[in-house]
């Protein structure tokens, strides 16, 4: 039986997948980006869950024996940083792109080919 | 000296590119100064890590925090990161000094910052020895990438910026899913660890981790499904970046693959994924050549042949011999110099004559002479005519993909290199034997640039041996895993 959290995950990944690879409109495929963004963001953290522990800070009565995995909570901590970045970067370039072409539509933004 | 030092490496980029703000408040030639006196540093670093490294024969390994690996992040400067140290810092270097002509009018400061991330982002993708570090050094290349790729502000610049953009999230989420698959299976980031349990990894669970990282690297190595920014992002960019872009940037990806690849060479299911990037590596020589063809502008046009080349890269480290990871090692030296060469004078004759367009090129033999020349030694280096560097590595890359039984691969590369000759002989035709024109004044500074490369491809071509035995050892450092992991200090805990 595959855990909800792992076939939750892979779907966001897959479902941002499609939104990037069918969509027209520029801002729906990063939005597609985002949602598979966060899809690898949950694979990440689900894989360092342990069943019945609670969160890596050590404080009284929960010794290092009880706490989940913390070296995923790092890489995602980094990870989400890091698509934020992208996702703003992305769309001051969408904004620059709409003043000079005056659409969104990807079919259109076809200026340089060859 | 201390080895640790070389954490300057990484350091030095990053401390400078904060300080680019104040260095803005003494004016623009100032922070064009300052990029010139940080990546001269640079280069001193660089040359005083590959002395270490060469001379010695043994690795730097930078252990951050001091914390032994595989607790904490160590740096791994071996004989392959110490060569590309130097190449990523000193293309940098002349970049900088061309980059105060190059760029006049738009916000210098940063650019600089821009720039230095971006030899920042190279030099750790090529250093690191943890997984996951070297994705935050790949997308600290990445962003800085696509920031540069857009730096122009034309709709052009922004169309090419944000297929980039697209594409490269695409990949760093797949290789980011790797990476969660691989340490999943293992429970480890740090390389040499990987490499001691990846003979235990579940098959399955190898060859998709495997993969889906292959996979996010081919988006930064430019291989062929995955290539259709590069040329918009070569076109757009502006000419220094270009350079940059085609000499390392590439060039850090390609080698992240192949170390990866190799690292995990003993789990179950790798002889098809290599045998995948060979085909791969092979389709993308043929469209690029192909594509290259029929362009009508002359930095399109290299940006396609510049594509092509990095597939022959990619199949020579796909190989699976050592062979073949030497001479692909020789061949990213060659191509680093040649292509830095091309570009620095595409990229030169866009901003005195106004474009980058075929017409501009007509009578160049007799309006810059220095720049034809440097131009006409690059392109007849490319097509691989003896006495030049190239050709040296295309035939040690040929005989190994003979060695290697992958005979149709040798066939369909040998075709392409015809289509390559056609359109480089038509360039060379069109600068030297059609158009009048005046005479221009050449900058010094960069004709300068132009000539040493120029001499140095020459010099290679005559006296390939010093350069190979330099590649022999970089390939061992990817090739020879028991090797690698038997140089870093792993502390011994968990399995």
């Amino acid at each position: 039986m595959i855990s909800v959290y792992y076939f939750g995950a892979i779907s966001l990944i897959l479902i941002g997948l499609y939104a990037v690879l069918v969509k027209k409109n520029l801002l729906k495929i990063l939005v597609g980006l985002s949602i598979m963004e966060t899809g690898v963001n949950l694979l990440l953290i689900s894989i360092g869950y342990v069943s019945g522990r609670s969160a890596p800070i050590l404080s009284e009565g929960i010794g290092p024996n009880q706490a989940v995995d913390p070296i995923p909570q790092a890489l995602v901590l980094t990870a989400i940083v890091i698509g934020v970045a992208t996702t703003a970067m992305a769309l001051s370039a969408a904004i620059i792109l709409y003043e000079k072409y005056g659409t969104l539509n990807v079919d259109e933004i076809r200026r340089l080919r060859g | 000296m201390n080895g640790q030092y070389a954490s300057l490496l990484i350091a030095l980029p990053l401390i400078s590119a904060f300080f680019v703000p104040l260095i803005k408040g003494l004016g623009d030639r100032a922070v064009k100064y300052y990029l010139i006196l940080v990546t001269a540093v640079q280069v001193g670093i660089a040359g005083w890590v590959f002395r270490e490294v060469y001379s010695t024969g043994k690795p730097i390994i930078v252990m951050a925090g001091g914390w032994n690996p595989p607790v904490g992040i160590n740096l791994y400067i071996g004989h392959f990161a110490a060569l590309f140290v130097v190449i990523v810092a000193l293309a940098s270097f002349f970049m900088a000094i061309f980059s105060a002509k190059a760029i006049e009018t738009e916000p210098t400061d940063k650019y600089a910052m821009l720039f230095l991330l971006l030899m920042l982002g190279a030099t750790g993708m090529i250093a690191t020895g943890d997984i996951f570090n070297l994705f935050v050094f790949m997308e600290i290349t990445a962003i800085s990438a696509y920031a540069l790729t857009a730096y122009n502000k034309t709709g052009e610049a922004a169309e090419a910026s944000l297929k980039y953009m697209i594409l490269g999230g695409i990949g760093s989420s797949f290789f980011l899913v790797g990476v969660a698959l691989l340490y999943g299976a293992t429970g480890t980031l740090n390389m040499a660890q990987l490499a001691q349990l990846a003979g235990g990894i579940n098959a399955t669970v190898a060859q998709v981790s495997l993969a889906l990282i292959i996979f996010g690297l081919v988006v930064e190595a430019e291989l062929f499904p995955l290539n259709a920014w590069a040329p918009d992002a070569y076109q757009a960019a502006p000419h220094p970046i270009t350079v940059m872009f085609s000499a390392f940037v590439v060039k850090a990806g390609l080698y992240a693959m192949a170390r990866i690849l190799y690292i995990l060479s003993a789990a179950s299911g790798w002889a098809d994924i290599t045998k995948l990037l060979v085909i791969l590596g092979t389709l993308t020589v043929i469209v690029g050549e192909l594509s290259a063809l029929r362009q009508r502008d002359v930095k399109r046009m290299i940006a396609y042949s510049s594509i092509a080349q990095v597939g022959l890269i990619a199949v020579a480290l796909a190989l699976g011999t050592a062979d073949g990871v030497s001479a692909g090692v020789f061949h990213m030296v060659n191509h680093a110099i040649v292509k830095a060469l091309l570009f620095l004078a595409v990229g030169y004759v866009g901003i005195t004559l106004g474009g980058t367009a075929m017409e501009n090129f007509e009578g160049l033999g007799k309006r810059m002479p220095l720049t034809a020349f440097s131009m006409t030694v690059g392109a007849v280096a490319v097509m691989g005519i003896p006495l030049f560097n190239v050709f040296w590595s295309k035939v040690r890359i040929i005989l190994a993909a003979m060695g290697a039984n992958y005979t149709w691969v040798v066939a369909l590369v040998l075709a392409a290199s015809v289509v390559e000759a056609v359109y480089y002989i038509r360039l060379i035709h069109t600068m030297w034997f059609t158009g009048e024109g005046e005479r221009i004044h050449e900058n010094i500074a960069i004709g300068t640039i132009a000539l040493f490369l120029a001499l140095l491809i020459i010099f290679i071509g005559l006296y390939p041996d010093y350069f190979w035995t330099l590649s022999q050892k970089a390939g061992q450092d990817i090739f020879n895993v028991v090797q690698y992991v038997k140089n870093v200090p792993l502390m011994g805990v968990g399995s």
